[in-house]
Formats: structure tokens, sequence, C-alpha cells
């Protein structure tokens, strides 16, 4: 308590210096006030919140217009040895007024007119024989259910045997870097300074006006039970295009609690693999980034890129809780594809839509065809697919993802993350709406295939520390071992099965 | 009682021997084994050969012989992971233990020279374990196998009680591997632990 006390005063004396020093934010910048930010506020585990209702859905932010992708551009790929000249020929032929080669692709992207169909456009240009793909620009969203801030205890651990798989291999190494391709990571202390525009949402029928808040200085801290001496490297920012993926929503974060959330330190909760480095590539925007002007937004080509910087920069696994719906995207494909040839194991959320006529959720969707790439589906404390997972072909394995509908409020996954209500101030209307704190923890349950996946991701990282270096041999390691669930055999519901680490951590005797 | 049985076979075998030509001799020996699993073994222990070692009791004549042997093969390594026939090694050590025990029916063939050639056959009865590091008793295995073996070598008269030998045996005890989904033995298809060994063996008796 004289420690939350302590920092929330330090905060406030950070927050002053900073509005001393720092110049006021234009729109869709951001400008560090201080990087002498006070430690994170830890409020431990909160057993009485009211349930909380679903976030109001913007209307009229550039990045939330309705549609499920961008308007204004496309990307697209030329057959190599297409001349500059024949490009431009190409995509004149859709109105093109620029072409851009964005870092860490292999791809354009193209600006054309907003009033032309991004969709038809790309399906124009896809047809002329020296472009490989063009696709619409297509958003990313986080994979898990949003659900009230109840408090439980870890279930999903003892569900996969982890205590034994523990004694196997306890927690990886340092010398493994996974990437949490979200939306960014809690991950160190700073006083960034927004503005904050105006914007209108709401839920159903209920609309609100939020007002604009104007330039804003807001605290962030690393999340005290993730963050450690060199925990994180190489962060990569492709919202805001710089080198500091700050999270400004909570999913990253939790994601990269399951993934490594410290362990055996008598705080909190545990993690998969707890010993590991994490890479924090923020590829997914969140509402407050879109209400501060975040230049860019999570669509294909972004994660695209995030997935390429992360195999580049040293990852060895990525974790992917994040996906869409809608046609394929090549890009992704081509991605996920220059992962695994380049050593890297690729976990992706198969999808929250079941319920939602259960369409294929992309980039999970090429799971199936990729070696060394997988889509996980979720279970719950009950150990059947949780009502929401996706089903399908391209699901290839199962793990603890909750489901509060079977489970209960303790049917979640529980993880760190910033306390929301001083995140989601927006939560009950303009009346309560006010500037954001991201330095304030809590640990919540969450649940959906997003918590699934980093499961998968940490027991990557063990198995890959054991001496499986292969991306594809990691796969069969996980599949050969599942716990078979359903019908027998591979099925759509669970894939192969409930992930066993302990069993693939064990591996092969010579007679047993 | 048994060797009192044992030397009325060998009599009704060559009539022409007494009784007190019976002799009771017995040997030492060490030699390599290189087991028939030859992937399976190499996959967990780097190679699919290791040192035997051994000895037992043999009861004869000036031509027919019966012994019994016993030989301990012990070696760790680690448990692994097989795919696309690249071996992954885990850090997870595995011991394996292989101990025959052989009863063998073998005829020395006299010449005028210093050397005596010598055959036979027998059955095998191998004792397998395997555990490993952080296993239960569920995970460790500890069974036995029956098979058989047939053997040749030459044994050389050193002294009046001193006897060396060296002899070449093939056993095959099926069965024994690749039963459970988790063996490398399922992943190679192979299930037999017997193997060809060569033996060096000194033998003390008459």
């Amino acid at each position: 308590m004289f420690l939350s006390k302590t920092a929330g005063v330090l905060t406030i004396v950070a927050l002053a210096i900073g509005a001393v020093a720092a110049q006021d934010a234009a729109p869709g910048l951001r400008a560090i006030v201080s990087d002498l930010a006070a430690p994170g506020i830890d409020n431990g585990v909160r057993m009485s919140d009211a349930p909380r209702p679903p976030r109001p859905y913007p209307t009229d932010l550039s990045s939330r217009n309705g549609m499920p992708y961008l308007r204004g551009s496309i990307a697209v790929k030329f057959r190599p040895g297409t001349a500059p000249a024949a490009q431009q020929i190409m995509i004149d032929r859709v109105g093109a007024s620029a072409m851009d080669v964005p870092s860490y692709a292999d791809f354009n992207i193209v600006t054309i007119d907003d009033t032309t169909d991004p969709e038809a456009a790309a399906a124009m240009l896809a047809r002329q024989p020296d472009v490989e793909y063009a696709q619409a620009r297509y958003i990313m969203h986080p994979m898990f259910v949003p659900n009230d801030p109840l408090y439980v205890q870890q279930w999903n651990f003892p569900a996969i045997d982890m205590e034994h798989a523990w004694d196997l291999n306890p927690g990886a190494t340092s010398s493994i870097t996974v990437a949490v391709i979200d939306s960014g990571v809690a991950y160190r202390s700073v006083v960034r300074r927004f503005n904050a525009s105006s914007w209108r949402g709401g839920t159903g029928v209920t609309v609100f006006n939020f007002p604009a808040l104007g330039p804003i200085d807001v605290p962030f801290a690393a999340a005290p039970d993730i963050a450690g001496p060199d925990r994180f490297v190489a962060p990569r920012d492709f919202i805001w295009n710089d080198t500091d993926p700050l999270d400004l929503d909570g999913h990253g974060t939790h994601v990269a609690g399951t993934v490594g959330e410290l362990t055996n330190n008598s705080i909190g909760v545990a993690g998969m693999a707890f010993n590991v480095r994490i890479m924090p590539v923020k590829v997914i925007d969140s509402l407050w980034d879109d209400i501060f002007g975040s230049p860019f937004q999570g669509t294909d080509d972004v994660v695209a890129r995030g997935v390429r910087y992360a195999v580049d920069s040293g990852a060895k696994v990525l974790n992917m809780s994040i996906g869409r719906t809608g046609p394929p995207s090549p890009l992704l494909q081509e991605a996920l594809i220059y992962a695994t040839q380049h050593g890297a194991f690729v976990s992706i959320a198969a999808g929250n839509e079941f319920e939602l006529g259960n369409p294929t959720t992309w980039p999970a969707g090429y799971a199936n065809s990729i070696q060394g790439v997988v889509a996980v589906g979720a279970i719950g404390r009950d150990r059947q697919r949780a009502f929401y997972s996706s089903t399908g072909p391209y699901v290839e394995l199962a793990a603890p993802g909750g489901n509060q509908r079977s489970g209960g409020s303790s049917g979640g996954i529980l993880q760190q993350t910033f306390d929301l209500p001083f995140v989601e101030t927006y939560q009950f209307g303009p009346a309560r709406y006010g500037a954001p704190r991201f330095d304030v923890f809590a640990y919540l349950p969450f649940q959906g295939t997003s918590m699934a996946t980093p499961h998968v991701s940490g027991f990557a990282a063990l198995l890959m520390q054991q001496g499986i270096t292969s991306p594809a041999a990691i796969e069969a390691a996980m599949e050969q071992f599942a716990t078979d669930l359903g019908p027998a055999g591979r099925d759509d519901q669970y894939g192969y099965g409930l992930i066993n680490p302990r069993a693939s951590l064990r591996g092969l005797g010579l007679a047993k | 009682m048994r060797a009192a049985g044992v030397s009325v076979v060998l009599l009704l075998l060559n009539p022409a021997a007494s009784l007190a030509q019976v002799s009771v001799r017995g040997f030492g020996d060490v030699g390599l084994t290189v087991f028939n699993a030859t992937q399976s073994f190499k996959a967990i222990l780097g190679k699919p050969s290791g040192p035997v070692f051994g000895g037992g009791v043999e009861l004869g004549e000036r031509r027919f012989f019966v012994s019994l042997g016993a030989q301990r093969f012990r070696k760790t390594g680690h448990r692994v992971f097989v795919f696309e026939n690249q071996v992954f090694p885990l850090n997870v050590s595995d011991t394996i233990t292989v101990t025959p025990l052989e009863l063998t029916g073998g005829y020395r063939f006299r010449t005028s020279g210093r050397f005596i050639p010598y055959g036979g056959f027998g059955g095998t009865w191998v004792r397998f374990k395997e555990t490993s590091a952080h296993s239960t008793e569920a995970d460790d295995i500890s069974e036995t196998h029956a098979g058989y073996h047939v053997l040749g070598g030459v044994e050389v008269p050193m002294q009046r009680w001193l006897s060396a030998a060296v002899d070449a045996q093939w056993s095959s005890v099926p069965n024994a591997l690749g039963n459970s989904p988790t063996s490398v033995g399922s992943v190679y298809d192979e299930h037999n632990i017997g193997g060809f060994t060569l033996r060096a063996k000194i033998i003390i008796g008459r």
C-alpha cells in the first residue's frame, strides 16, 4: 500500500515536471515528456469490481470507419525483374498517385484515391502478368473476448501439466527471444504527451460525443511482474513508426505475461517460459492510439512488416494473438513462410468467431499449409472447446484460452496487465472520460484464442531450448504428443489436441 | 543336481566319454556389441554399438559343452525427437541397460593344431531397462524378452588351467522395441534388441 502511494506521488511529480518541460503535442505525434517516470503501481488481484460494459465502438476515427480495410491505399508485390516503368504503367491503371516501399517488406504500398474501392483496385492489379499479388489493407485486431475483471487462480498451467514440464525445462533461458507481435507491451517507464482529439462512438444504440482532451501527459510503466533486467530486446512500433512500442490497450501485455511472466519471484502469477527475452513488436492500434492519431493502423502489410522485423532481429518464436476475417492475405502468407524459412516458429490465434458464423480467420488460415506455423484453438477449464473458439481445417492445436460461459468467473486466463478502469476511461461515457494511465496494473482474467496462443509460444521456446531447433520439427513435436480431445485423431475443433508440454519435452526414448 | 543332469545329456551326446571327463570351467569375457536396432541405438546413444562385459560357467567334455553366461551393456545418452530423419537430442538423459542371459549348447572341433574351433546355439533372455531423468515409475521400462543366438569361435589353451578364446555371436530378440509410440524403435520400425557381438574370453578350468 505504501509503495503504491509513493509511486503515485512520484508519478504526479514526474507529470508536473513534464508539463513544464515538454512542448504541446501536435495531433498524430507523441512526445517524450520524461523518461524518469515512476515505476508501475501494482493493484494486485481485484476482487469486487462491478461488471464492465462493452467498449464503445468509435464511428468516426479514420481507422474505424466501419470497413474491414483501409481506404486510400492497397498493397502490391511485383514479380522480380519488373521494370519501374512497367510498374508505373500498371499502377496508373488504378489511378495511383504514389508508391512506397516500406521497411521490412518485399511489397509496395500504392496510394489510390479515397473514393476508389481498394478491393476492386487490388483485383485489377492482381490480373496484371507482372503482379505476384495485390490486396486491400485489411485491419487486424486482437483475438480476445473482453470480459469482467474477476480474479481467479491460474488453472491453465496445471491443465497442461506445466509443473512437471518445468522440471524438464525450467522456463528456457535468455538465449531464446519470443516476439510478441501485438498491441505493444508495458515494457518501460516514460511519460509521453499526446493530443487527444474528439471522437464519436458507443455501443449499440447509445452513441456518445467524446470531447477533445487536448495535449495530455500520459504516464507509462513497465509491468512489474513481466519486466526485469535485460528482459526486453529490440522493441519496435509499426503503428507510430518508431522504436517505442508502448501498449495503449493491455492486450499485448497480458499476452506477454502468459509467454513469460516472471515466475518464482513471490509476486503475482507464472508464465510459460519465464526466462526468455521478450521482443515487443507493435502492429495493432488500440482505441487510444486512434484517439491520439497514430499514423498507421494494424493492417495486413503492417503486421507482415512486424513479422519480418521480428525474424530479422533475432526472434525465434513469434506470438500472433491477432487476426481478422475476410479474404486471404498473400503478403501475410509470404511473411509467415519467410519466418519459418529463417528458423522462427509462429503460433497464431485461431479466432473467436465460432458463434459469428465461424468464418476463417487470417493469418491463422495459413497455418496448416506452412510447417512451423500453428493455429491455436482455445479450451476452457472443463477441457472442452471454448464457445468462441473458431473451428476449421486450419486449427492444429488447442491450449487453455478460458471460457467464462462454462467456467464462471474463474474460467479466464489470469495475467498481469493494465488496471482497465485507468485505461478505458471512455467505458462509462463522456462524464467520466479523461486521460488514461498506463502505469497502474492488476491481475485480470481474459479469455480468447489470444490467451491460448501464448501458451503455445512459450511451449515452443521451451522446446527450442530443449534442443529442437527447426520450426517444422517443433510443430511436429507438439502435434505428436498432444492429448487427443474430441473425435479420435485430428479434428477441426481441437486440431491434434491439447498441448502436452511434458511429453513433448521428454521426447522419444529407445523403447518408451 | 542340474550339473549332473547336464552331464548326463553330454554323455548321451557322446557315449564314448566318461563322467570323469566332464569338466566345469568358468569364464569372463569382454566384447563389443552392435545392436540390430542400429538407427534407434544411434539416435539415443550416438552410436549403435558399445562394450559388453560378462562371464559364466561351462560344463563340457572333450567335444560337447553347455554354457550359461550373462553380459551387461549399459550406456547413457539423451532422449530425442526425430523429424524427417533428423534427430534432435533433447536435454533429458536416458540410460539403457541390456543384460542378456544365454544358455548355449556347443561343439568343439578337435584338430591336430593348437587352435580349437567351436560353434553353438541356444536361447537368449534379455533383461531390458530404460530410465530417464525426471521420470516416473510409469515412464521407466524394465522388461524381459526371449530370443535365440548362434555363435562360433576359436579357443587357444594357454596353460593347463587357462585358455583364451575369441568368438562372434549373433542374436535375435524380436518384438522388444517399438511397441510404444513414444519410442524411436517405432519411428524406425526397429523391434529387435539382439545384435552382433565380438568377444574375447578368458577361461579358467580344465
